[in-house]
């Protein structure tokens, strides 16, 4: 295991930021840390790189315990949601910060520079300042500088979150490939679910300061924990008092299937190739389905229409809070 | 590396000239011109008029007059000790004006909100006030029993007095905006706090600070008010250069006072030259 967090608590005032949080992270994969914004899942990233002290509990880095080892001696990499650079250094300057400051040979210093601008594409870039860089290429200049250090780790917080989704979605690819050629354990803080599911290995679903649950991206889709997870995790509805994902109901014209709830269709909302329809059942729900266009056209749906709605086979399905409540 | 550093900083400066004068080459848009007339009559007006009305005046007289001014001993030791004592503090203010501004800016501490107002006093209130407040306290009945009137080191306090604020003012603003995420990224690199003070904070201070400074001494150099009672004017001792300038008025010497006033313009230009070089060398240093 390369992270062990043990027991850890934060508070900022009377905020608890942190409840006895206790993970494992294996060496050389990729994790994402994710789960709402105010949750806590960069104040833990900021007290494994040692920028936020605990409360209490242990952080061990590779067998070290690091808890009470400063930033400097962790040999972590770290990367900030709005980049960090040093604006008065060129790109190559920024990059080898963190070689200088070891006193490195000049030429062993060029010669990585180098080889870490390829690595992020921006070799043609090396002599000019941050500032006439796009945020995208800043954000890769941030990445080959934390690299240049060689850390045991490497943590990202929220990376991508100040760029656009165009932007995004190529750097998480980019990313991702990145990761598969270096190697380097990574830690990444996203509220992005689909970024988590896209880039990492394991994902920890982090929300109010506690870890609600650890796993693969199949593992937290397929069986999610708790009705946060599945809540978080992509879009819910419920019908008959179960909780289930809106692209898990069949739709009928005709009552097909046993059990089925009749209702009339309320809503009907094209986004691309998705057509979200809203039934109101006649038992008073409002039930969300997620079909394709081809599929909606093939129904011929249209507002007003009597349907038939029941979870499909082999949907994943939990109690509703509501209705256990109730 | 450094000459590719000196051309990356060149590049980006250059921009800006280029795109302006594309666009001054096109025609100006009715606002801007109306924009532009206002600034430059308002400008000549009270700024370059006077000025070239000063050289005229100074140089009327041909080179004589100047001769006369500098080879006085009096005007000499005035010009000196005001150049020198400015110069002097305006390098205290720049650590000074620094420190203050940081501990302004990072530290949390009771009456954080009164010092910030108060750093701008010496700055607002009447000059010659400030000298009647420095006699008060380091003059021949001071309470605190230190005595510098009539001594060359109350034209430095008085010159520190009034030009505390200049430094703070500039550096503060740049020390705000500079993110907490750039020292917890040198730290994280392994930097130690002097070092990312040294390569990180101070280099993004740099530019302010030296602006500071040249304000600095530019009020330094023409300080009058706050020096006229505490430092006793003594010829060839504590006399400064704007008391001279006052006494030529006195005197009915147009001329040499046109003179000085000219020389004093140089100096200032000269300063404020230097100091923008200084500052655009070491902000490239990196």
């Amino acid at each position: 295991m390369s992270i062990e967090i043990k027991g850890v608590n934060k508070k900022f005032g009377d905020f608890v930021a942190l409840e006895d949080v206790n993970v494992s992270l294996p060496t050389g994969q990729l994790t994402a840390l994710l789960g709402p914004s105010g949750g806590g899942k960069s104040t833990l990233l900021r007290i494994i790189a040692g920028l936020d002290a605990a409360d209490s509990g242990t952080i061990t880095i590779e067998g070290t315990n690091a808890t009470t080892l400063p930033p400097q001696k962790r040999n972590v990499g770290f990367v900030f949601q709005h980049y960090a650079v040093f604006k008065h250094m060129t790109v190559a300057k920024n990059v080898a910060f963190g070689l200088e400051i070891r006193k490195r040979p000049k030429d062993e210093v060029a010669a990585r520079v180098d080889e870490l601008l390829k690595l992020v594409h921006l070799s043609q870039f090396a002599h000019r300042l941050p500032s006439q860089l796009s945020g995208g290429q800043r954000q890769r200049m941030a990445l080959a500088r934390a690299l240049a250090v060689e850390p045991t780790v490497l943590l990202l917080d929220e990376p991508f979150g100040a760029l656009d989704a165009k932007v995004r979605k190529e750097l998480r690819d980019w990313l991702r490939r990145l990761h598969d050629e270096v190697h380097v354990t990574t830690v990444f803080v996203t509220h992005d679910q689909e970024e988590a599911m896209e880039v990492a290995d394991e994902i920890v679903v982090i929300n109010n300061g506690r870890v609600e649950q650890v796993g693969t991206p199949d593992q937290l889709y397929d069986e999610p924990a708790n009705d946060f997870v599945m809540g978080f995790l992509g879009e819910i509805t419920t019908l008959n008092g179960v909780m289930l994902r809106p692209h898990d109901i069949h739709l009928s014209l005709t009552p097909e299937l046993a059990g089925a709830a009749e209702g009339t269709i309320s809503r009907l909302l094209r986004v691309g190739f998705e057509v979200r329809a809203t039934v109101l059942t006649d038992d008073g729900e409002e039930v969300t389905i997620v079909l394709t266009r081809t599929h909606a056209r093939q129904l011929d749906l249209e507002t007003g229409v009597r349907v038939w709605v029941t979870p499909a086979a082999g949907a994943l399905t939990m109690p509703s809070l509501a209705a256990a409540a109730g | 590396m450094a000459s590719a550093v000196a051309v990356g900083g060149r590049s980006t400066r250059k921009r800006r000239p280029a795109w302006s004068s594309q666009k001054s080459g096109a025609a100006l848009t009715r606002t801007s011109a109306f924009g532009l007339g206002v600034s430059m009559i308002w400008f000549s007006l009270l700024v370059l008029i006077p000025l070239s009305a000063i050289i005229v005046k100074a140089t009327g007289g041909g080179w004589s007059t100047f001769e006369a001014v500098l080879t006085n001993d009096q005007t000499r030791s005035a010009l000196g000790l005001t150049v020198v004592a400015s110069l002097i503090i305006t390098a205290i203010n720049m650590v000074m004006g620094t420190i203050i501004a940081w501990v302004l800016v990072r530290d949390r501490f009771p009456g954080k909100g009164l010092l910030d107002l108060v750093i701008d006093v010496p700055f607002a209130m009447p000059t010659i006030v400030a000298g009647l407040v420095l006699l008060s306290l380091y003059g021949p009945e001071s309470p605190i029993g230190v005595e510098v009137s009539g001594t060359r080191w109350s034209v430095l306090l008085a010159i520190a007095f009034v030009t505390l604020p200049f430094v703070v003012r500039t550096v503060q603003p740049v020390l705000e905006e500079l993110e907490t995420d750039v020292e917890d990224a040198a730290a994280s690199l392994g930097a130690t706090r002097l070092t990312t003070f040294r390569r990180v904070i101070l280099p993004a201070l740099v530019p302010a600070i030296f602006a500071g400074a040249a304000l600095s001494f530019a009020r330094g150099i023409s300080e009058y008010g706050a020096l006229v009672l505490i430092s006793g004017n003594l010829p060839r001792s504590t006399e400064v250069v704007s008391v001279r300038l006052f006494s030529f008025l006195e005197g009915g010497n147009t001329e040499a006072a046109a003179a000085v006033a000219t020389i004093m313009l140089l100096i200032a230009l000269l300063a404020i030259v230097t100091l923008d070089v200084i500052q655009r060398r070491v902000a490239r240093r990196g």
